[in-house]
């Protein structure tokens, strides 16, 4: 009889780091896969309902199609994939036996040969058992041209995926790819069964009906309304506890709070509890209100291209501007942290050493006045032609951002800079005039990384620069060399002491040109009714429902 | 008669291609598009986003766009939606059901209450009845509805707690009774406007109906006030009332909009405002087809109804 | 002595009978007179009040009404409730006003010409009309505001875009029915071109639909104006308008329940006045009426 658990990623040095960071679960090194150690009370057999209320429908239910974050928390519970990210940062084995690495030979000194041996006691929802067969197919369904496929990179540099058993696959990296660790935590896999079957996988029942391999079954879906799972009670895992997993579908932001007030829904998902209802959520009675640090940062975002934010002293003295106090206590009620990088605190490769910023109007003047920026017409400055004048946009019908807009609008007036606010609706707003870089400023929260792995090549490389006709998603233009050596350093270099080293320094240089004015780092106010237990919020993932199959309803 | 029918026909087609070559040309113009919620995602790369466009077939000339679309549509294929591939057809079918729910509940409200108010008015002319109720209906007519139904939540939900803040039915329940319990504050509120424009019309109507001669003879055969109300006010009332429900059939779409997005009802409105959102191309498509048919069929009840009742008019 | 009346041309719209049917329409008076006091705090009322309708101030955030200074009360920047509430009363009569205006020269224009043309000519307009009316009018005002960046003229211009249809078909039927009486086939007669007819006698003798059709036209403009406004794409901050005030109210219900009871009674009581007036012109210029 093969062990059940899989290897623990632990090693010595991780279990210090988590101590150092601060992470939830301490020493106890728990399996976080499952309930932690400690608690016994969950039930022997599946029993209870938990109903997650969401802002957004979940509509795609076929991991590896193009879908947005709120379709996270259905994969998580669905499908597997062959590893999870911890909410300390720690990859550990889900599907795999144990986490490939250049110490254990899973990857080759030279980062191109990979290797992963995987569990042998999976099987699918319909009962067939899972094999290396699936993972070869579901990679290669990724990369297939006619597929509508979710994110490419990485799985686009695999070559000459081979079955070595059922329980061993091996392929080749055209280039050493570091990140791609983390990409697989994101890779769910589908069974080669049954969509091998289907002549266009696009259109298959699968993606209504979908079969994995997790923790719960597909039930039902009331489109519009609210879908349905229930447990899988021969998962290989230990879990589920409840028996049934219900995602609602509340489009308005103060009904689903209202809903959560009244009982109604037992956990808040995506997007949470606004800051606004904060102070009040945090003394419910029978709630438990936590402040969660997420991945995504806020910033002031500059087209970089556009002549009034071509020279460095414009962007600092803007950011020396900035109330950022005021924002994030007045009109944030203190929820958001502020920072100063796009990498999130709570990551390994978080840089606690940068400038802090400092509010300061008259310095902010004078930096502009040694620019040679003078008070021109209307009050407005100029230099050689070039008014300080530019439209801000934000997605329309976000009241917290708009105020945001409007607060900076009145001290940047006082400035000399004129802002302009123009907002879109949100189809518009991350169409072209975002991916093109038509705009001029912008106020955007968004993550740079991908599957907590630090490599921000996407964001923050010159070869990414969608205008000029690169592959990205640098809508800010920012070329600078020296981080592009760092960054096509750090994509290739496995070892995470010394990707600590080269992303701190890149973190430094962003800091220091500022192509971007970051504002905060978000916390989630996530909120679930006391009595659910087992619940873990998990920075490193893009959903709260990450680990569903460790809730249980306290008896 | 026929020949009439056969031109409106004609008439009717030709204005149901043009408005979806329009519509389609708009929805294709509009910056941004399906895609644009992935803008933000850091792992989507713009050669991604190409990719996804090439796949769906949206970098395709517009006219070879639009004859696939409509090729499709005549033979009865109304296209999938962009974001879950479900079918257009049943998914407006669906939405189209909790939006006649809301609709026909409240116009049955609209028109007992409006009924009611308007006789009551007519009957009691110049009273304090009939002048609140004048000035009340102006009122009802003036308030913006997504307005009202945040008052209403405010005081119903929030302050009172006897309704629930939106959806259609709490999950697990599901039985008339928390239908009812859903239904109550949106129609009521939606109702408004109605029962504002059917007792003012029902005023007037009985006010002329009373006026008649036949009422007189009526009354001095003897025959109960009630009984002249209910048979002849009400019964000649039955006519317009068709023309007035036949004019609100386009309004199906929109009339209940700002309701349903203030009480999350799932219904058409709703599922318009979000499908434009997600530039959910096919399903808005499927929606303007759907809304000009109702146009179509709304203008041709009312104009055959008023061309029956009055022959002077002539058809065209 | 027998007296013979000739029948001229019917009685132009401001002949006096209707005037004095209308002063005694009360709530028309009380219309006129709200919208008139309406227009004057608008206009004036921002000079007046202590505060400015942009100040923020992070420290008096959603003060209620009667606190100190604020009148009304804060907004959730602090501004003062009572100035935005002035300010943005310029903006949606303003919005209303010239959306009424500008939807009735287009609707008059097509119905009119529809009406009187007639044949394939009037069925292809009002077909067009129809077409118009086929699109939801919030689907032409979403595509509309994302295809043109909302400023207050745009937003006049989408509202007019949207609402003409309602006045063409008003002004068509009425025409329709004017075409066939006595005065126009005199004219047709003497040989008056067609387009004098149309404006010069049809249109004149017209006009009693289209201005009640006009003032109800103002006040769905300005409830078209709230709604887009409410939804986030119309009037943009930090312009204030009765609609965009609204918006964001929303969330704020329960704590700050006077941010979307204000405005929201400023609106109605706008529109009502309107309405108001509306009724009374639809009483006045009724033929109909004429023996009272």
């Amino acid at each position: 009889m093969t062990e059940r658990s899989a290897t623990s990623n632990y090693s010595r040095r991780d279990a210090l780091r988590m101590v150092a960071i601060g992470g939830a679960a301490g020493i106890f090194a728990p399996n976080l896969l499952g309930k932690p150690a400690l608690a016994r009370t969950s039930p022997a057999k599946p029993t209870g309902r938990v109903i997650v209320g969401l802002g957004q429908e979940p509509t795609v239910f076929n991991p590896l199609m193009a879908h947005i974050e709120v379709d996270d928390g259905v994969h998580f519970s669905v499908f597997d994939a062959l590893f999870r990210i911890d909410p300390q940062g720690v990859i550990q084995p889900n599907l795999a036996l144990e986490v490939p690495s250049q110490k254990n030979g899973g990857i080759s000194e030279d980062g191109l040969k990979w290797r992963i041996r995987l569990r042998d006691d999976v099987r699918w929802h319909d009962g067939k058992p899972f094999s290396a067969e699936d993972v070869k197919f579901t990679l290669e369904l990724i990369t297939n041209p006619n597929f509508r496929s979710w994110r490419t990179s990485g799985h686009s540099l695999v070559r000459d995926i081979t079955v070595v058993s059922p329980t061993e696959i091996s392929w080749r990296m055209e280039e050493a790819f570091a990140p791609y660790l983390s990409f697989l935590t994101e890779t769910f896999i589908v069974p080669k069964h049954i969509l091998e079957k289907e002549a266009n996988p696009n259109n298959a029942a699968f993606n209504q009906a979908p079969v994995g391999t997790g923790a719960f079954k597909w039930g039902k879906r009331v489109a519009g309304d609210h879908l349905e799972l229930v447990a899988n009670t021969e998962y290989f895992g230990e879990g589920p506890h409840i028996e049934r997993l219900v995602f609602k579908y509340i489009p308005d932001l103060t009904v689903l709070y209202t809903q959560f007030k009244s009982g109604d829904i037992d956990l808040v998902g995506q997007p949470y509890i606004t800051p606004d209802h904060y102070g009040e959520a945090k003394k419910l009675p029978n709630r438990v209100v936590t402040l969660v640090p997420r991945a995504s940062f806020e910033s002031f975002y500059l087209n970089l291209e556009r002549p009034q934010f071509k020279e460095h002293a414009v962007r600092e003295a803007l950011y020396a501007a900035i109330d950022k106090e005021a924002i994030i206590q007045g009109l944030y009620y203190g929820v958001p942290t502020p920072t100063e990088t796009f990498m999130p605190r709570q990551s390994f490769y978080f840089n606690a050493g940068l400038p802090l910023h400092q509010f300061n109007l008259n310095r902010a003047r004078k930096i502009l006045d040694e620019a040679g920026w003078a008070p021109g017409a209307g009050g407005i400055r100029t230099k050689n032609g070039v008014r300080l004048s530019f439209t801000n946009s934000t997605t329309s019908g976000d009241p917290l951002r708009e105020q945001v807009q409007q607060f900076l609008q009145q001290t940047f007036a006082q400035l000399g800079v004129e802002m302009k606010i123009s907002n879109l609706p949100a189809a518009v707003m991350w169409g072209e005039f975002w991916m093109q870089s038509q705009f001029d400023s912008v106020i955007v929260g968004s993550s740079y990384l991908i599957g907590a792995d630090p490599d921000v090549t996407n964001r923050l490389h010159s070869r990414s620069i969608g205008a000029k006709g690169g592959r990205g998603s640098n809508n800010a233009q920012y070329a600078n060399p020296e981080v592009d050596a760092l960054l096509d350093k750090g994509a290739r270099t496995f070892d995470p002491e010394a990707r600590r080293a080269i992303y701190s320094r890149v973190q430094e240089l962003v800091r220091r040109d500022l192509p971007f004015l970051p504002l905060y780092q978000s916390n989630a106010v996530e909120g679930l009714k006391k009595g659910i237990n087992g619940f873990v919020p998990n920075g490193n993932t893009r959903t709260e429902s990450w680990n569903a199959l460790a809730w249980y309803w306290a008896s | 008669m026929s020949g009439f029918l056969l031109n409106r026909l004609s008439q009717s087609i030709v204005l149901l291609v043009i408005v979806s070559i329009i519509g389609f040309t708009v929805l294709n113009l509009m910056p941004g598009g399906p895609l644009a919620q992935f803008g933000l995602d850091p792992g989507m790369t713009q050669k991604d986003v190409e990719r996804l466009a090439a796949q769906l077939g949206l970098n395709r000339p517009l006219w070879l766009q639009y004859l696939d679309w409509a090729s499709r549509l005549i033979r009865g294929d109304w296209g999938h939606s962009f974001r879950d591939g479900s079918a257009v057809l049943s998914v407006i079918g669906r939405h189209l059901l909790a939006t006649l729910l809301l609709m026909g509940t409240s116009t049955v409200l609209a028109i007992a209450a409006g009924t009611w108010i308007g006789i009551r008015g007519a009957t009691h002319r110049y009273s304090l009845f009939d002048y609140c109720a004048t000035v009340g209906a102006m009122v009802a007519l003036s308030v913006p509805t997504f307005w009202f139904g945040l008052i209403g939540i405010y005081i119903f939900t929030l302050k009172l707690g006897w309704v629930p803040a939106g959806n259609m039915y709490t999950i697990g329940d599901g039985s008339v009774l928390d239908y009812l319990h859903h239904l109550i504050l949106p129609s009521l509120v939606l109702s408004l406007v109605h029962v504002a424009i059917w007792s003012r019309y029902m005023r007037t109507a009985t006010l002329d109906a009373l006026s008649q001669d036949f009422v007189k003879t009526a009354r001095a055969k003897g025959v109960s006030e009630r009984r002249i109300l209910l048979k002849h006010v009400v019964g000649n009332a039955l006519l317009p009332m068709i023309t007035l429900a036949g004019m609100q059939l386009p309004s199906v779409l929109t009339g209940a909009l700002v309701t349903e997005t203030v009480f999350t009802w799932p219904g058409m409105g709703r599922l318009f405002l979000d499908s434009l959102g997600y530039s959910d191309y096919p399903m808005v498509m499927g929606l303007l087809i759907f809304s000009a048919i109702l146009v179509v069929l709304g203008n041709l009840i009312a104009d055959i109804v008023i061309a029956t009742v009055d022959p002077r008019i002539r058809l065209g | 002595m027998t007296t013979i009346v000739v029948h001229a041309a019917p009685t132009r719209w401001w002949h006096s009978r209707a005037v004095a049917r209308f002063m005694r329409h009360h709530l028309a008076l009380v219309g006129i007179a709200m919208i008139t006091l309406l227009v004057l705090a608008c206009a004036i009322g921002p000079y007046a009040l202590p505060y400015d309708s942009l100040q923020i101030d992070l420290r008096a955030r959603f003060a209620p009404p009667l606190s100190g200074h604020h009148y009304f009360g804060t907004d959730p920047l602090g501004r003062d409730l009572a100035a935005r509430l002035l300010e943005a009363g310029r903006v949606s009569l303003l919005v209303g006003f010239s959306a009424m205006l500008l939807s009735t020269l287009i609707g008059t224009l097509v119905g009119v010409t529809a009406g009187y043309r007639g044949g394939w000519v009037g069925a292809a307009l009002m077909r067009v009309v129809d077409g118009f009316l086929s699109y939801p009018s919030i689907f032409l005002v979403l595509a509309l505001a994302a295809m043109l960046r909302p400023s207050p003229v745009m937003i006049t211009v989408i509202i007019a875009v949207t609402s003409w249809m309602e006045t063409a078909r008003i002004v068509e039927a009425e025409v329709r029915s004017l075409r066939e009486r006595e005065f126009v086939q005199a004219a047709r007669m003497v040989g008056l071109s067609r387009r004098h007819i149309m404006f010069r006698e049809v249109l004149p003798n017209a006009m009693g639909p289209i201005i009640v059709a006009a003032s109800l036209a103002v006040a769905r403009a300005i409830l078209l104006e709230a709604y887009i406004s409410f939804l986030g794409y119309g009037i943009q901050p930090p312009l204030p308008s009765w609609g965009n005030m609204l918006n964001g109210a929303q969330q704020y219900l329960a704590s700050a329940p006077w941010l979307a009871i204000i405005p929201g009674a400023a609106i109605t009581i706008a529109v009502t006045s309107f309405n108001f007036i509306g009724d009374g012109l639809r009483d006045a210029l009724d033929v109909r009426n004429d023996h009272i």
